[in-house]
Parts: structure tokens; C-alpha cells; sequence
């Protein structure tokens, strides 16, 4: 069921360039993205039959729809043809119009269920078949026509025939989204429990097993009724089986636990209430799970071995970590995900997946932030393990990247004022006089805040330097008082900032439209970087000293 | 790009780094006085439908609608984040830190704070303040000679800027247009059309905000007003091509080209045997001052 590499063939056989599959999955991107703005992201498998390599060009729209009356005629005649007619009636089925005209023949949902729990095997097959074909349909009006058939499928999950069992859960998982009726039937009929049987019962079987994610994933999507469905999914044995899963040997194929790790995805960011429900999952040792799990393909990653399809695996598992950690208590956090190594992990997924899938680097970068914030212990990791300055090298990169990069190092200042200075001292303040030029105005409060942290992080400031301020305007013992209330900055860190013209910068920021980021270099300016005053921006302070000196006020 | 609702403080659940009350999380906004820096590390939740997972969430369905493609075919391209301007009504927004360096040095330093005109050089800077709004100067000025050469080195001093000016043009060889050369009383008429000027105590002055980009400042600038006798024309027609840049682009440059049109067209008026020492309207050199202090803050009221 490994579907990448049906995929390849399928772009050298079908198409007749490389251009027109990029065009067409182009359009079809487009169109998912609209879907999913709507709410509306929805996607069907299809079962390929085991003598096909790609979906057959569909036949002649006419000839389809007599075929279906003319064989659905044939079929209601007892006798040894009606094995063949019904394999011929699931071919036909293929094409959409000969669906939309099979559902219309009066009892012929009635005729297929004969078959499907008929006595003959072979015909069972060819009826799930057909079944298959129609409910891949994207016309509305098959699924509903289908449901006749559902509880029967559901019985036949726990039956022994492979081939068979992964036809009923792929139909039923093509099913499920295309109505509600349909939906609250099939969960009235006990599809979760049977397919928490199925997923127990058949673990060994992987074909079977990715059917099983692939149909649960489709449930737990459902916009309605989510949390009853998760609730439903939470109590079974589920989610112990799904993290089972995961941790298979991937070299029988990624596919199964792809399916697996979607479906914990959407458990654990569906509900309203995930914070509840989340908790039952760390008590399956989800996040350990996970969380070691991208520790072991980090480590794969960055030793170059970027496995064709990894990312589709590695997404959903992210994404769980992620939403984990943040129902995850604070002081838990060290046995719910182990040692700190996966920091490593994480900036190696950063980097390697920062050009190709940038959005997955700004997933990884996500992780990063619910595990610094917090954390005293994986902000120093990244400290120690000298994984800073890689971090600032991603500071250019937009479309959330440098943000949420930027929350991880204000998660490090956040911490403790050693923390500040080790950052300032692999380059952190000259990385902050680029970001505090750019567009965006999130990156420009942000290196505000983190410019702050930086700036009063250090130790008070001497008597002599303070006494050095223009006296024309202040006394000085008043001055030398209000300024240690204040929160003097550390020499080194302001002195270095000055050194690197952010006087000036601050003073340009100081008309920026956006009225909090003004307060804020208004306030660095004069509450912070005030004994730094008589600095021109070209060093040159002698003559406007006793100007600019006098823009202090306390 | 998060959407604010839907990150979520992990307050209920913070950890004993921190005081676990019950409640909301702890913020220095109000610990000290008028303290803007907010920031404090927050655990982000995210829900299915956010915003941050359509790439991943499209790249899943491709897979499973079997239109999967591998890192070699095209992909999303990473971007790169644009600097801008800071400055409010300058729109100007680069791509390198290079470009973005030098706009600023180019149009944003040595400018006047009180009437918001940019000098090329710091000296420049000094000597407008001083002629135009010190008015110690014009006490002093009545009685010696004050007017200071503009060529750097020369030191010569003269009573009158026009006396400077010929100077200027005689011995080094200055055009007679000199851009950086004006006097000040042709300003005053243009003066009281003028919003009053707010203290440049680092407040940006709203009535510049409004504007669609660093144009409306010009036109708004007291800037080279007619001189004395000009005719009204060429004052309208300053403004109509203050105007027409206007609609052509917010960048400075292409203003200097059209205000450099402009000034062609005035400039070759026949009926004007005096040097003609206005810069046009729509010249500006940027809006607010980095260095303003030197204008503004001396002379607090």
C-alpha cells in the first residue's frame, strides 16, 4: 500500500510531461487550499484492484451507463455468469456517471448487499468492490445510497480476509465524510469499536492496519460531533494501539504509522477541550513516544538520510509533541519527554527541511518554543549544545519562522540574566539591529522585548558614569537615585549595542507608525541606554553632548 | 502570524518555575511603571484549523489524493523578510539591510526637527538650525557677520545670506540654484497654513501619519514658498507636480525626478533675471528627524 511509488509511474505513464502533472497538481493544490480555508478538506482513497498499477482512463460516459443497466439486468438472473458480470459491473463502476446511474436502477443498493453477504466468496469480493467504486464518488447523492451496506462492512471487520477487510475500511473511510446522516449512522452502528478491534486484532497486518488509521483519520476530521468522537476514540483501546503502531519497523513501509501518527494529530488538537483529553494520551505515554521518536528521525535526518515521504511522517509527530507539551504540566516535563537531546533533533530537522518544507521547519520551530518556555533545562541545552547561533542564522527567514525563532531566544533571555549574556555573546545584539529594521512589526516588538531582556541584565552600573551627565539640567544625587531604581543596564551588553549604532536605530523606531513600538524605544532610550546619550551616532560627542544629554527625563 | 486568539497561555498548567496561582499568568507589564515590554514565554496550542498547518495539512491530502511530490519537483519557495523604513509615511521597504542602510543615511539623517527638512551633512544640519531657528542668531546677526561660507575649510563670514550666496557663486563657483542654500523669510508666508509643530518630544506627529507616503509631507512643508511677486502659477504648478508624483510611486527618488521636472519648467521662466533660489515643493529629503534634538530640544517652551 505504499502509495509513493504508484505515484512515479503513474507520472511516467499517464502524462504526457512532468509539466502538465506539476500544473495539474498545481490546480489541485489551489483547490485544496481553498477547501481548507472553507473548512471543507476532504480526501478519498481508492483501493487500486491488484492487476492495476494507476486508475484505468475512464471509459466512454455512454457505454458506461449501459453497461450498468444492461449488467444489472444480467445480474438479477441467478446463474454461474454473475460472478463475471459482477466483476465487469465493478470495473464499469469506476466511471462516475455509470455510479450516479447504478444508484438510480430501483434496488440496486439491495441487489449488491445480496451479494455481499452472499454465500459465494468471490462474489463478496466483487460486491465490496462495487461498493468501494461508488462510495470514492464525489457526488453527493452515492454515499447516502450506500448506507443499506454499512453494517455489514462493519461486521466484516472483524473477519480474516485481507484483502477483503481493507476494501470495507477504506469504503467506509470514503464514506464517512460525505454526510452527516452518513457519519452518525455508521458511529451509531459502532464503527469505533470495530475499529478498535480491527487495529487490535489485525496489528500484525500492516495493509490492514493503514486502512484502519486512514478511515479513523477521516472520523476524528469530522467538524461536528468531535468530541464524541474523540471521547469515543479516547476510551477505547485506541490510542495505545496507534502509538504501537508508530513505533513498527519502518522498513516495511512508512504508510501504517503515517496513518497512525494523522489520527493522534487530530486527537490531540481537534477538541475544544484538549487540555482534558490530552491528559489521557500523556497517560499513554504519548508524548514519550513521540517525542523519542523524533529524536530517533532527527538523528536519521541529519546524518542524510532523508527517507522520500518522511516529512509526511514527521508532520503529524511534530504536531503531537507540540500540542502535548502544552497541556503537558511543567513539572513533568522531564520524565514525559526524556532527555534533552531532542533540542538537537529539532534544529537538525530545521535545517534540513528549512529550504525544501519550510513549513515543517516552522512546525519544528513551534516544538521549540513549548519546550523552551518553560523550561529552564531545554534553554540551556540549546545554550550548551552550541545550537544558538544556528538559530540566529534562520533569524532572516519569514512566513513565521523568524517569529517563532525569535520566541525561543526570548524564552532563553525569559530565563535568567546568564542566559542573556550568553546569548549576546554568540551574536544575538548584532542579529537584533538587522531585525529591528524589518517589515514585520511582530519581529520588530519582538526584538524590543528581547533587546530589553538583554539590556537590563546585567549588574549596576558605577557611581563615575552616572555623574557624568549633562549638569545643567539635574542634580546628580537625584539622578544616581531614580536611575538604580530604574534598573541600570549592563555595561556590556548597552555599551556593545551602542557600539553598533542602535542609538540611532532606537531613535529612528521612535517615529515608527505603530504606537507600542514606539513606547518601547522611547523607554529603552531614556530608561536604559541614558548614560549612553552623549554617544552620537557617528561618535562624534563633543559638540551636541549637551543637547542630546538633555532629552533625560525622570 | 499567530492569530492571537489562538494562543493559548499555559497559565492553569504553568509549571513551579514560576508562581502557579490561579489565574492569569504573570505579567511585568504592570510591575513597573509604564513598563511597555510584555513579553513572557507562552506554551502555543494549536488548533487543527490554524492557519500554521495548511502547508502540512495540503502536503497530507496531495499524498493521500496520490499527487504526492517529492523535494525535487517545485516547492514552496522560503522567503526572505523584507526590511522598511521606519519612519511613519515612508513606505520604502528593501530587501537587503544594505538598501535599507542607505536609504536612511540618504534621506533620513541630519533633518531639521522643527520644520522637518533633511540636510546632506551634519554641518549643513547645524547651519540651517542656526540661521533659521535660532533667534539669537538673528539678534547677532544684525550687528556682525554671521552668514558662515557653506564650503567647509573657507570660514569667511558674511552679513547677508545673500551676500553669502554671491560669495558662494563668485569664488566657488556654486550654481546659482544652489539646492542647499535658501533663505528663510521666503518660508513665512506658507507658515501659518501650517499645523502647529508638536514638541518633538519623540511623539510622531499625527498629521504626517495620515499621509499616504512621504508626499503629502512635501506638500505640506514649508518649503520654498513663491518669493515675493512670483506670479501664483508657478506655485500652482509646484503643487501639481507634487501631486502627479504623488500618484506615480511613494519612493523618494522618482519625487526629486518629477519635483526636478517641475523646477525646469519654473526655473525657465523669462521674466526672472535673479537667481532663483527656491528647491521646489516637492523636493523633500524625508520626514522626522533621528538627529532633532538638535533643533527641537534646546528650545523647549
Amino acid at each position: 500500500m505504499w502509495r509513493l511509488n504508484k505515484v512515479r509511474h503513474k507520472a511516467g505513464r499517464q502524462c504526457d510531461s512532468l509539466e502538465a502533472l506539476k500544473l495539474k497538481r498545481r490546480e489541485h493544490e489551489k483547490a485544496l487550499r481553498q477547501a481548507r480555508r472553507d473548512r471543507q478538506l476532504v480526501s478519498k482513497r481508492l483501493l487500486l484492484n491488484d492487476d492495476e498499477d494507476m486508475p484505468q482512463v475512464t471509459m466512454d460516459t455512454n457505454s458506461g451507463e449501459q453497461d450498468v443497466v444492461s449488467l444489472f439486468l444480467k445480474l438479477q438472473h441467478s446463474g454461474p455468469e454473475r460472478e463475471a458480470h459482477l466483476r465487469t459491473l465493478s470495473k464499469v463502476l469506476r466511471d462516475p456517471s455509470a455510479q450516479l446511474t447504478f444508484i438510480k436502477q430501483e434496488n440496486s443498493m439491495h441487489l449488491l448487499v445480496g451479494f455481499l453477504t452472499g454465500s459465494d466468496a468471490t462474489c463478496r469480493l466483487h460486491a465490496v468492490r462495487c461498493l468501494h467504486e461508488l462510495s470514492h464518488s464525489s457526488h453527493t447523492n452515492v454515499s447516502p445510497a450506500c448506507l443499506p451496506a454499512t453494517p455489514y462492512l462493519l461486521t466484516y471487520l472483524s473477519g480474516q480476509s485481507t484483502k477483503f477487510t481493507e476494501l470495507c475500511l477504506y469504503t467506509l473511510g470514503n464514506l464517512c465524510p460525505d454526510s452527516d446522516i452518513v457519519k452518525e449512522k455508521l458511529l451509531a452502528q459502532g464503527i469505533i469499536p470495530a475499529l478498535a478491534n480491527c487495529l487490535e486484532n489485525q496489528s500484525h497486518n500492516l495493509a490492514v492496519v493503514e486502512a484502519v488509521g486512514f478511515t479513523l483519520s477521516q472520523f476524528l476530521q469530522a467538524k461536528d460531533a468531535a468530541e464524541k468522537i474523540i471521547l469515543a476514540v479516547l476510551d477505547s483501546s485506541l490510542p495505545s494501539n496507534l502509538l504501537s503502531v508508530l513505533t513498527s519497523d519502518p522498513k516495511f513501509g512508512l504508510a501504517p504509522a503515517i496513518e497512525c501518527a494523522w489520527c493522534l494529530h487530530y486527537l490531540t488538537c481537534s477538541s475544544l477541550n484538549s487540555m482534558k483529553d490530552n491528559r489521557v494520551l500523556l497517560a499513554h505515554g504519548a508524548l514519550l513516544q513521540c517525542s523519542s521518536l523524533v529524536v530517533s528521525l532527527g538523528g536519521a535526518v541529519a546524518e542524510g538520510n532523508k527517507e522520500e515521504g518522511m516529512e509526511l511522517f514527521i508532520c503529524p509527530l511534530l504536531r503531537c509533541v507540540g500540542n502535548l507539551l502544552s497541556s503537558c504540566p511543567g513539572n513533568d516535563l522531564s520524565t514525559q519527554v526524556g532527555d534533552v537531546g531532542i533540542v538537537v533533533a529539532l534544529c537538525a530537522l530545521l535545517q534540513a527541511y528549512l529550504q525544501t518544507q519550510p513549513a515543517l521547519a516552522r512546525e519544528s520551530a513551534w516544538v521549540l518554543n513549548n519546550l523552551t518556555a518553560h523550561s529552564s533545562a531545554f534553554c540551556s541545552a540549546l545554550l550548551d549544545l552550541n545550537l544558538v547561533p544556528g538559530l540566529i542564522q534562520l533569524l532572516p527567514f519569514s512566513q513565521g519562522i523568524n517569529t517563532m525563532i525569535l520566541r525561543i531566544l526570548a524564552n532563553i533571555a525569559h530565563k535568567k540574566k546568564e542566559f542573556c549574556a550568553q546569548l549576546a555573546h554568540r551574536g544575538l545584539l548584532s542579529a537584533l539591529c538587522a531585525t529591528l529594521k524589518m517589515a514585520d512589526q511582530e519581529m520588530v516588538t519582538l526584538s524590543m522585548d528581547v533587546l530589553y531582556m538583554l539590556v537590563v541584565s546585567g549588574p549596576q552600573v558605577t557611581y563615575c558614569s552616572l555623574l557624568s551627565w549633562d549638569n545643567q539640567t539635574r542634580e546628580p544625587a537625584t539622578v544616581v537615585e531614580t536611575a538604580l531604581t530604574l534598573g541600570v543596564p549592563s555595561l556590556k551588553v548597552a555599551e556593545e549595542f551602542v557600539r553598533q549604532g542602535g542609538l540611532s536605530l532606537l531613535e529612528a523606531i521612535q517615529y515608527n507608525s505603530e504606537g507600542e513600538i514606539r513606547r518601547r524605544a522611547t523607554h529603552l532610550l531614556e530608561d536604559h541606554l541614558v548614560s549612553y546619550s552623549s554617544y552620537c551616532s557617528d561618535n562624534n560627542p563633543c559638540s551636541s553632548g549637551n543637547r542630546e544629554a538633555s532629552h533625560v527625563h525622570l | 502570524m499567530l492569530q492571537p486568539e489562538l494562543v493559548r497561555l499555559g497559565s492553569s498548567v504553568k509549571s513551579c518555575d514560576e508562581d502557579c496561582s490561579s489565574g492569569s499568568p504573570r505579567e511585568p507589564s504592570e510591575d513597573e511603571e509604564g513598563n511597555p515590554f510584555i513579553f513572557t514565554p507562552q506554551l502555543i496550542h494549536l488548533h487543527r484549523d490554524h492557519e500554521l498547518f495548511e502547508d502540512g495539512d495540503i502536503h497530507r491530502h496531495l499524498y493521500l489524493q496520490d499527487l504526492y511530490f517529492s523535494e525535487a519537483d517545485d516547492q514552496p519557495a522560503l522567503r526572505v523578510s523584507e526590511f522598511a523604513c521606519h519612519i511613519s509615511g515612508c513606505s520604502a521597504a528593501f530587501m537587503s539591510l544594505e538598501e535599507y542602510e542607505h536609504h536612511y543615511n540618504s534621506l533620513h539623517r541630519n533633518v531639521c526637527c522643527s520644520c522637518r527638512r533633511s540636510l546632506p551633512s551634519a554641518r549643513l544640519l547645524d547651519i540651517h538650525i542656526q540661521e533659521w531657528h535660532d533667534s539669537l542668531f538673528t539678534i547677532l546677526a544684525q550687528r556682525q557677520d554671521m552668514y558662515q561660507c557653506l564650503v567647509e575649510g573657507c570660514g569667511q563670514k558674511f552679513r547677508t545670506s545673500t551676500l553669502r550666496k554671491d560669495h558662494l557663486i563668485r569664488i566657488h563657483m556654486y550654481p546659482p540654484d544652489f539646492r542647499f542654500d535658501k533663505t528663510k523669510k521666503e518660508t513665512r508666508t506658507r507658515q501659518t497654513k501650517r499645523q502647529p509643530q508638536k514638541d518633538t518630544d519623540m511623539e510622531v506627529v499625527d498629521d504626517v501619519c495620515e499621509s499616504e507616503g512621504v508626499c503629502e509631507v512635501m506638500c505640506d512643508m514649508p518649503s520654498n514658498q513663491p518669493e515675493h511677486g512670483d506670479t501664483m502659477e508657478t506655485h500652482v504648478g509646484e503643487e501639481e507636480a507634487a501631486r502627479m508624483a504623488k500618484s506615480a510611486s511613494p519612493e523618494a527618488h522618482v519625487h526629486l525626478s518629477a519635483a526636478a521636472h517641475s523646477s525646469e519648467n519654473t526655473s525657465t521662466e523669462p521674466l526672472k533675471p535673479r537667481y532663483s533660489y527656491r528647491i521646489p515643493t516637492t523636493v523633500c529629503f524625508g520626514h522626522s528627524s533621528v538627529r532633532g534634538f538638535r533643533g527641537g530640544r534646546g528650545k523647549r517652551k
